[in-house]
């Protein structure tokens, strides 16, 4: 396996440039705020709100249709985004191990025919999310696109004090 | 993504030459040599993309009309299937049928005990042989295709390691290979699903829960009284399921009624080719996951059969069950009871054979949480007037170990069982298990 070759010298100070012009474009300050974690469908989907309960049997795979007969297709964030560590530590309240076991045993009881479906970036969620029929998708709340409804959780949207997904 | 590295580079560095007309001669230089070796990446950087493109041409993507949607990007693949990737290979994001999927489950087996001689009615699966040794457990791989939105096949396939399974004269070692599950399910939505083919018995918690996945349970065996090629509770169920759920004000109430073959002659099988009399079994099962407390559930079932078997009397059998387990691996728990009531038709004592067990786990939280201490205690007690369970061994058993998960999908488990048998000398022994999904 060949190593990446070390940093020039002269690379590291046009990076170092690059590093402080873009710190002071933002005034210096650096941090970028997190944002919440939405859930989003498509426009047509009739729901507006879900409970949280009723969230979690949807991720579960425990509830696997929509109260229109429209088959759920859950669409989660690959290992190691944000937006997964939030979904699994606070909707399933499990660990990675945890939850890849869950679905390889929920498959095999033959109680779903497949887990989520695995996305790589919140643009391939949304996508996926207003392509399906009966998608849910969790993208971070700042990047959702126009076309797509953003559920409620128990009556609150993401920004709402008590949003449970941040 | 080196380009666009550079081109941000670039929009930064824009000001910088902009305030370069006034700065020092020093500055200058240094900008210029910064612009220079800019140059000189993207130069290295259209080498590079040339080299690859004519190592491997990629077909032209199809140009993208005012108004049309661009292509989703390219899924990368899936480092294991388990990982849920099951998008097609195309950019669309439409299955096309089937859409099969393929898993597997393996083990490999070590055991050693004090017994010399005939086990006295435990199955192999109990790992209770006359010599230590090591064993290869049950190969299983499972089968599910979609075949569209609302239709699904699963299918479970092992191959079991057996002393007789050959041919010949003696009978040589070789592989056993059974149809374990083969079912095709219509689901009409979450309050009704139907579903046709052989199934595991679902009046029993973890005969549906873990199946012939071996890396799934917490322990190395099951407990006896649903071991496989176990008479205690007719593991294998063939006919029909109708089966949902309904959300029952938080409190999830799942049912499934069934109506099939039940058990064939030899009463640890069910009825594959045909049933033996004209008497359907059927049963019911309903169990609540409640929303609160989360993971736990709580169930119970009712079997009923007309039984013909080779040796014993025509009766008829109920079974009722009830279970309660907690989901969660601080602690896990599972309790199960069973009771079998054999009632001959013509003439005969009735009997009540119960089965039950306990079983407790915990997490641990140090070491990643790859170990998981257990400990289970079970029984089975069979009268001695029930014809029927002759074979069945009534004991005691007590079964303390762990699990060490070290990886994702293998773990290595150790543990050490005591049995006391009713009529018998106890059994001690010390077992051991690698088990894996693939």
């Amino acid at each position: 396996m060949q190593m990446p070759p070390p940093l020039l010298p002269r690379r590291k100070l046009l990076l170092a440039m690059g590093c402080a012009l873009a710190t002071s474009a933002h005034g210096g300050a650096a941090a970028i705020p997190s944002s919440s974690v939405a859930i989003v469908v498509r426009s047509d989907l009739p729901v507006e709100n879900l409970s949280f309960s009723e969230l979690r049997r949807l991720m579960l795979g425990d509830r696997q249709f929509w109260s229109s007969n429209v088959k759920v297709t859950l669409l989660v964030r690959a290992p190691g985004a944000r937006e997964r560590d939030i979904v699994l530590k606070t909707i399933y309240q499990m660990s990675e191990a945890q939850f890849r076991q869950y679905w390889i045993a929920k498959v095999f009881r033959a109680e779903a025919a497949s887990g989520p479906r695995i996305v790589y970036s919140n643009e391939m969620a949304t996508e996926l999310a207003a392509e399906i029929p009966g998608a849910v998708a969790f993208v971070d709340a700042s990047q959702v696109p126009k076309g797509l409804k953003v559920l409620k959780i128990d009556g609150k949207l993401p920004g709402d004090a008590g949003y449970p997904l941040h | 993504m080196k380009r666009k590295a550079l081109a941000a580079c670039i929009l930064l560095l824009v000001p910088v030459c902009a305030a370069a007309q006034t700065a020092d001669p020093a500055t200058r230089e240094l900008i210029e040599k910064l612009l220079a070796r800019i140059d000189s990446l993207e130069k290295r950087v259209a080498e590079l993309e040339g080299e690859r493109s004519t190592q491997a041409p990629t077909p032209a993507a199809p140009p993208v009309t005012a108004g049309q949607k661009p292509p989703i990007p390219a899924v990368m693949p899936p480092m294991h299937d388990h990982d849920q990737v099951p998008v097609p290979s195309t950019n669309t994001p439409e299955r096309e049928y089937p859409f099969l999927k393929l898993a597997g489950f393996g083990d490999m087996d070590f055991s050693a005990s004090n017994l010399h001689g005939s086990n006295g009615g435990f199955e192999p699966q109990t790992l209770l042989g006359s010599h230590s040794g090591f064993a290869l457990g049950q190969t299983t791989l499972h089968l599910i295709s979609a075949l569209s939105p609302k239709v699904n096949f699963f299918g479970e396939l092992t191959f079991t390691a057996r002393s007789d399974a050959g041919t010949g004269t003696p009978p040589v070692p070789g592989f056993n290979a059974e149809i374990e599950r083969l079912i095709i399910r219509y689901d009409i939505n979450d309050l009704f699903k139907v579903s046709f083919g052989r199934y595991h018995t679902p009046i029993n918690y973890w005969n549906t829960a873990f199946h012939h996945g071996q890396w799934l349970q917490t322990t190395i065996s099951r407990p006896e009284m649903v071991e496989f090629g176990g008479s205690f509770i007719p593991v294998h169920f063939i006919g029909t399921l109708v089966e949902g759920a309904l959300p029952a004000d938080g409190l999830n109430l799942n049912y499934q009624w069934g109506l099939g073959n039940g058990r064939g002659q030899v009463i640890s099988r069910g009825g594959d080719p045909g049933d033996i009399n004209n008497n359907r079994a059927w049963l019911f099962n309903g169990f609540l996951r409640p929303d609160h407390p989360y993971g736990l559930q709580v169930g119970g079932s009712v079997y009923r059969d007309e039984l013909d078997p080779l040796g014993g009397p025509v009766a008829r059998e109920w079974i009722e069950s009830a279970h309660i387990v907690w989901t969660k691996e601080t602690p896990e728990f599972l309790a199960e009871f069973a009771n079998v009531n054999h009632q001959p038709l013509f003439g005969g004592p009735a009997a009540n054979s119960q089965a039950w067990y306990v079983q407790t786990a915990y997490r641990l939280p140090w070491f990643d949480r790859m170990f998981k201490p257990y400990y289970r205690i079970e029984q089975i007690h069979v009268p001695r007037a029930d014809a029927i369970f002759k074979p069945v061994p009534t004991f005691t058993a007590s079964t303390s170990g762990l699990r060490y998960d070290f990886s994702p999908l293998a773990a290595f488990k150790l543990e050490y069982r005591y049995y006391w048998r009713r009529d018998l000398p106890p059994i001690r022994g010390i077992f051991s298990q690698v088990s894996f999904t693939f």
